[in-house]
């Protein structure tokens, strides 16, 4: 178990830059998902700590040991490919020991046939039998164990490929979308199970996604990366709650957040769709962008803000979601609201939405989060009228 | 119509299998009949099997002054010339024999055809382990790892298998005999250790084998050359099959290079120098035990082509992985 820490990482393929200079420390134990949309780099990341890729600049170190120019074999990670990347040829059983007898015995030892009769080889092959007993018996696999890989469902294959990698006790896990190729409710059974293995392990995990709901649920810290940048690096309340980059906000939650565009006064009051809110920024920008989560959003009960057309529903059962159309808007605004609410939304009714503009987030025009947020003043009595 | 399609296309097919089959049926024809059938053209295909007369073996046992001394006794009362054509009877009748049996006799004691084909495995053997040894790894190379130049090097595989084996066979004929090597197995062998279609054929395959393998594999502690044997080679067995009948049927039966490098020594023949034995000579060809040669050295490639057929098929899938 170790810490992981990235420094300035950068990497380019002839003159495409796809990393552009990583900062990341990922502590002893720490669970860590680099979460962002395909292409922005977080596998190549992750392929660079392996050790399967050279990085063009920085450096990394896996515990205390800069690991720079270390072929992957000798750094001590192990990896759960996102293809599961089983021997097809070996049993589940041998699947599952090959880390250990790659490790563990000498190249004589390994000989097929005469190495049994090499000293020490029966005591080994009995440990490492233990070993892959043991992490079967944790992944509940232990029935497989003398099939072939091709034999599996995709579950098993998943599981098997899980319990190649935690056979030994590496410095730390890597695993590149190990539930992308699992049907819907495995991967959420599957993510339970993996984030329950952390906290049994108390091992230093690094887990690729492109799926946020996999990254907020399973770690410590999400860090959110795009066009070869992490974004932000937090946990994933303050992600959620608390972005730094319109990007950010974007691209975690489910439904996506509301952004609605917004001007500031001279003095720094806000307005949205024509009405005021009774929030400022300093004076000197015009063009922002606030953005609201569905759920910040409700049903007006007097004066509504918003004024729309509700254009489709989603009946999940414990909540509703209607999406609503707005004059002026280019795209719906979505609204959580609780089932006992959907007598009020019929499609192509009309809805006033209303929200708590403290619950607001404010981006300048280029989607940097301004997180200074003042009390509007008091409009003049000129301007009033 | 389609029934008519159908009846044309297996026609068709019928007509293509008759040509490549009708040799072949005259190769274990010959092999079963006497050379009186073999001339005129008769006896079907198995011949009518009536006994003949082994020439050579009368040949062997003719009597001499000594035999009709011996057997004066057995013949009272009569002359010599008399004694004589009784014993040449006798002679003649016991060297009767059955004409398959006679075929298939002659072809492994004139020749030592068990020499021969003892020859043909540990040459076709060796080449095709060498070649393995020689062409995994670079097919690894050429397909897994980044490095310059590496397409220009595939370049030179394709440039390599342009090149026909008769038109460099003299300069390596030269080479050889100038290292003192000619009829030796390594005459026979080390010119087609490297085998580019083998390196073709295998990097090729090993294209359609997952990258995330290799680097699961490399992740278990593998270095390249434990990646090779222990994860390549053994996914790569449907291709290897597919390679090993291209190179033992070829070497097998290869009579162009044998015939250049192993001048003389009989004990280095293979089987297919193995039929010359039976070229025409005083006797006339011998047609019958140069077929039943012939048959006995492509019994081999059948019975190991039916036996690799399944695992042909059947294959390892590349399944586990996906």
């Amino acid at each position: 178990m170790a810490e992981v820490k990235i420094t300035d990482l950068r990497k380019s393929f002839g003159d495409t830059q796809i990393l552009k200079g990583i900062e990341l420390k990922v502590a002893d134990g720490e669970f860590v998902s680099l979460v962002g949309p395909s292409g922005c780099g977080k596998s190549t990341l992750l392929r660079i700590i392996a050790g399967l890729e050279q990085e063009s600049a920085g450096s990394i170190s896996i515990g205390t040991e800069p690991v720079s120019g270390i072929r992957a074999a000798d750094r001590n990670l192990s990896m759960v490919f996102q293809s599961y990347a089983l021997y097809p040829h070996l049993t589940v059983a041998e699947n599952i020991a090959v880390p250990l007898r790659m490790r563990q015995m000498t190249r004589w030892q390994r000989l097929p046939l005469a190495g049994g009769l090499m000293p020490g080889a029966k005591r080994r092959e009995q440990e490492i039998a233990a070993a892959v007993a043991q992490a079967a018996e944790t992944l509940e696999i232990g029935a497989l164990l003398d099939r072939k890989p091709g034999e599996l469902s995709g579950g098993q294959r998943q599981r098997v490929a899980l319990g190649r990698a935690l056979v030994r006790a590496p410095a730390a896990f890597l695993l590149d979308e190990p539930l992308s190729n699992l049907d819907a409710k495995l991967r959420v059974h599957t993510r339970t199970e993996i984030a329950e293995l952390h906290r049994e392990l108390g091992a230093t995990f690094i887990y690729v996604t492109h799926d946020q709901v996999e990254a907020m649920t399973m770690s410590d810290r999400i860090a959110v990366m795009m066009g070869g940048e992490i974004l932000q690096c937090a946990p994933p309340q303050k992600v959620y709650a608390d972005p730094d980059d319109l990007r950010v906000a974007e691209f975690i939650g489910s439904p996506k957040i509301n952004v609605l565009p917004a001007e500031a006064d001279a003095m720094g009051r806000l307005s949205v769709l024509g009405r005021d809110l009774p929030i400022a920024v300093r004076p000197g920008r015009q063009t922002l962008q606030i953005g609201l989560r569905p759920e910040t959003l409700h049903l007006a009960r007097g004066d509504a803000k918003i004024v729309g057309r509700v254009v489709h529903l989603e009946h999940l059962g414990s909540e509703l979601f209607a999406q609503v159309a707005v004059e002026g808007l280019q795209g719906r605004l979505v609204l959580r609201a609780a089932p006992a609410q959907a007598a009020a939304l019929q499609i192509g009714s009309e809805a006033g939405l209303d929200f708590d503009p403290a619950s607001a987030l404010v981006f300048d025009a280029a989607g940097m989060r301004v997180r200074e947020i003042l009390t509007a003043p008091a409009k003049s009595l000129a301007q009033a009228v | 119509m389609t029934r008519f399609n159908e009846l044309l296309k297996h026609a068709v097919l019928l007509f293509g299998a008759l040509i490549v089959i009708v040799p072949f049926y005259q190769m274990v024809s010959y092999s079963l009949k006497s050379p009186a059938e073999i001339e005129r053209g008769i006896g079907g295909f198995a011949g009518s099997q009536a006994l003949m007369t082994d020439e050579q073996c009368v040949g062997r046992n003719t009597p001499d002054r000594s035999d009709v001394e011996t057997a004066r006794t057995r013949f009272p009362g009569q002359d010599d010339s008399h004694v004589l054509g009784q014993l040449l009877e006798e002679v003649r009748a016991e060297c009767q024999v059955r004409p398959a049996v006679f075929n298939y006799t002659s072809a492994f004691s004139e020749a030592p055809l068990l020499c021969y084909l003892l020859n043909g495995v540990i040459v076709t053997l060796s080449i095709f382990v060498i070649q393995v040894v020689v062409a995994l790894p670079a097919a690894y190379a050429l397909s897994k790892l980044r490095f310059w130049g590496r397409e220009a090097v595939f370049g030179m595989v394709l440039f390599c298998l342009l090149i026909p084996v008769h038109a460099i066979a003299l300069p390596i004929y030269v080479g050889l005999a100038k290292l003192g090597l000619i009829n030796t197995y390594a005459a026979l062998v080390v010119p087609w250790t490297i085998s580019v279609f083998g390196i073709f054929l295998m990097r090729q395959f090993f294209m359609t084998v997952p990258d995330d393998l290799v680097d699961a594999a490399r992740m278990d502690g593998m270095g390249e050359l434990a990646i090779v044997w222990r994860v390549m080679l053994p996914t790569a067995v449907p291709a290897l099959m597919a390679f090993a009948i291209f190179s033992v049927v070829a070497h097998w039966n290869d009579y162009f290079w044998p015939r250049m490098v192993v001048t003389g020594d009989r004990s280095l023949f293979t089987p297919p120098l193995g039929l010359r034995e039976f070229k025409a000579d005083i006797d006339g060809s011998l047609y019958g035990p140069m077929m039943a040669t012939a048959t006995v050295i492509v019994t081999p490639l059948i019975a190991a082509f039916l036996l690799a057929q399944r695992k042909f098929i059947e294959g390892i899938t590349l399944s586990g992985m996906k």
